[in-house]
């Protein structure tokens, strides 16, 4: 048996027994934090790709992978850059800085968190300082989702330093890397909904002075081979089942919210007015929209199908386009993508799909559409092994109608490793910091 | 408004670097659709301390920072005169006069707040300059409205790098510097004890929530920072 076929079936085993929930991921243009600047609007000239290593495949070592992506240059679709960490800690995702000139990243595993400057010059970022006091300052573990807010960034963790589960919280930090504060996921009930105090992804609406986060899984799961997991019953109960509105001033949690199947990634509509998000639960394959009612208090609703949920496709990255009328979603376990057209987001409905690989995770998309970039990594012990482990990166161009490739980056040809999160950047074009310009 | 607009061009607000492939088109001005939480009920956790430094001020006398962000709730922005994006710097002193008009209703509060505008282009913000510029914004004598530059770009590059504030300079073909400036619009709010609370970009100026965060450190206890030190307190 293929390993995918008894990755399947294994997987359609968990949903049945448990019904609980999976994996993650997190990426592109359209999903920066909207505290940021410098959207990049036209054509992107970098791809970075935070990569895991992989015992005696090169240098072994995490890195951040850089990848020239404008079609005008000579070294298109090339690896021009790669910057070893030194280690290997379950490298994941990573963040803006909200003047976009630095890059954090973080390990699931070691927990350390890694800023690069790419605002020097893009091509070529540089390690400038590694943030290692998170467990011992917050005891969570697990950095995962970077969320900029002016001059601070903020970090939702996966796990805890206590018992290495999932009940964590947020951490905040000045630019600068001095840890501000500490937020703990609410385990209280919160309108009648009780808190699992698990985390995952970070968004927020300033509009609605609102910020939602999701939930998934402790170390003990996400670092467990998924083949020794799933027949741990117990372990297969503890996967998050809950997103939580928060006061983003106050940051206290204001609503807990019930969406069951690990919601993972959340994305706002960018349209002006549309204030609602959406996310999809790993385990039950569903698209949950989160809106506000007419009385003010925040609800979730199940509204679309990803897939044949009985297969278990296992959604784990999602992209909403710039204008909240279309939303990408990969499912990792069939290496597919799927278009949803969300005119009306109550209704979303599936109007295209393809197979990019034999597993695909992230999915990032340039602000105009047209470009879509996928890789392939989820974990490092949840990826397929042997001839369906295939680890790329894979480019293509949208006209609306269908995906055509535009390039691809073997990462286990170019001993690279296994590429996970993915952020774009521009060149530094016609302009030079004040501090250059001081030096000339 | 903008008097000095000899070398205008463009602030282009939000665009700290004029990436090739970045989208200049202008930002939008922040939408607030919800009510905000009253002064008091929330914290404001310390982003930063503010390291000293010696600016110029509008007389071209040396003035430290530490006594323009320290014993009153201040509000800091970098600037220069001759920004015209109608969403960088003049939209951050139409917000700060908006603001600054509804404190002055409550004197007991205007007598404990104030305002520090630093130019980002000391070559061109000389202190003459800005003396003429702040003329249009210290109409209000029962506000403080402070306006400081540099001597050199060299002296004011460790107060950007403190605030995290990046300025790019457009070149032109030659690889020479322009007057065209990019920088991301932030105000800091500093707190009595020169401690940097909430840092507002423009997704974030939202004049009734600035307004109550002024008056959530307002009501906190005044600790001079050389009170914190001696363990004295200030009678409120």
């Amino acid at each position: 048996m293929r390993q995918s076929s008894k990755c399947t079936v294994v997987l359609a085993s968990i949903y049945a027994c448990f019904g609980a929930a999976l994996p993650n991921a997190f990426a592109d243009e359209t999903c920066n934090s909207p505290y940021m600047s410098n959207l990049i609007k036209g054509q992107e000239d970098f791809v970075h790709v935070w990569t895991l290593g992989v015992k005696g495949l090169g240098d072994g070592s995490d890195k951040l992978v850089t990848i020239d992506a404008n079609p005008a240059s000579k070294t298109y679709g090339k690896v021009v850059d790669r910057v070893p960490v030194g280690g290997r800690g379950e490298a994941h995702h990573m963040g803006f800085t909200d003047d976009r000139k630095f890059l954090w990243a973080g390990g699931l595993d070691d927990s350390k968190i890694y800023v690069f400057d790419v605002g020097t010059d893009p091509s070529k970022p540089k390690l400038v300082r590694t943030i290692a006091d998170l467990p011992a300052k917050t005891k969570f573990i697990g950095p995962h989702t970077f969320y900029a807010l002016p001059g601070r960034m903020l970090i939702g963790n996966l796990s805890n330093t206590a018992d290495k589960g999932g009940v964590t919280g947020m951490a905040l930090y000045n630019n600068k890397g001095s840890l501000i504060a500490r937020y703990d996921m609410p385990t209280a009930s919160i309108g009648g909904v009780k808190g699992d105090g698990y985390g995952y992804d970070i968004a927020i609406n300033p509009a609605k002075n609102v910020l939602l986060t999701s939930s998934f899984a402790g170390w003990q799961n996400y670092m467990r081979e998924l083949g020794d997991l799933i027949k741990d019953p117990e372990a297969m109960k503890h996967f998050g089942s809950t997103m939580v509105v928060w006061n983003l001033k106050s940051m206290q949690p204001t609503q807990v919210l019930s969406v069951p199947g690990a919601p993972l990634e959340i994305r706002w509509s960018l349209a002006p007015g549309q204030n609602w998000a959406i996310t999809a639960a790993a385990l039950t394959s569903k698209l949950w929209l989160i809106k506000q009612g007419e009385g003010g208090a925040w609800a979730a609703t199940e509204v679309g199908t990803i897939g044949n949920p009985a297969q278990v496709p296992l959604p784990v990255d999602i992209s909403i386009t710039a204008g909240g009328k279309g939303l990408w979603v990969n499912t990792f376990m069939d290496g597919t993508t799927h278009y949803f057209d969300l005119t009306d987001p109550e209704h979303p409905k599936e109007t295209y799909q393809k197979r990019i690989g034999s597993q695909v995770n992230m999915i990032s998309q340039s602000w105009d559409g047209k470009r879509v970039y996928t890789t392939s990594s989820l974990l490092a012990h949840w990826d397929k092994k042997g001839a369906d482990n295939e680890q790329f990166l894979r480019a293509f161009n949208w006209d609306g109608h269908a995906l055509t490739p535009a390039f691809e980056v073997d990462f286990t040809k170019e001993k690279l490793g296994r590429p996970h999160h993915m952020k774009f950047t521009g060149k530094a074009g016609q302009s030079r910091t004040l501090a250059a310009i001081a030096g000339q | 408004m903008l008097r000095s607009l000899r070398f205008v061009t463009t602030c282009l607000l939000t665009f700290a670097s004029a990436q090739a492939a970045v989208d200049v088109s202008p930002a939008t001005a922040p939408r607030m659709e919800f009510t905000p939480l009253p002064p008091g009920t929330y914290q404001l956790p310390a982003i930063q301390s503010v390291e000293d430094a010696t600016l110029l001020d509008e007389r071209g006398r040396p003035v430290r920072l530490s006594a323009l962000t320290q014993d009153k709730i201040t509000l800091l922005t970098f600037f220069y005169t001759y920004c015209a994006d109608p969403l960088g710097c003049p939209f951050a002193h139409q917000t700060l006069n908006m603001l600054r008009d509804r404190i002055v209703r409550d004197p007991a509060l205007a007598r404990e707040v104030r305002f520090v505008g630093i130019s980002c282009d000391p070559s061109t913000d000389t202190p003459d300059s800005l003396a003429r510029y702040a003329t249009d914004f210290t109409t209000e004598s029962r506000f403080e409205w402070r306006f400081l530059t540099a001597r050199s770009v060299s002296a004011l590059l460790p107060v950007l790098d403190d605030f995290g504030q990046d300025v790019s300079v457009e070149v032109d073909g030659s690889g020479r510097a322009t007057r065209a400036l990019h920088h991301m619009l932030k105000v800091f709010l500093i707190d009595r004890r020169g401690r940097v609370r909430e840092i507002y970009s423009l997704a974030y100026l939202q004049p009734e929530v600035m307004l109550n965060d002024i008056r959530t450190l307002y009501l906190e206890p005044h600790t001079s920072p050389a009170d914190a030190r001696t363990g004295a307190r200030r009678p409120e």
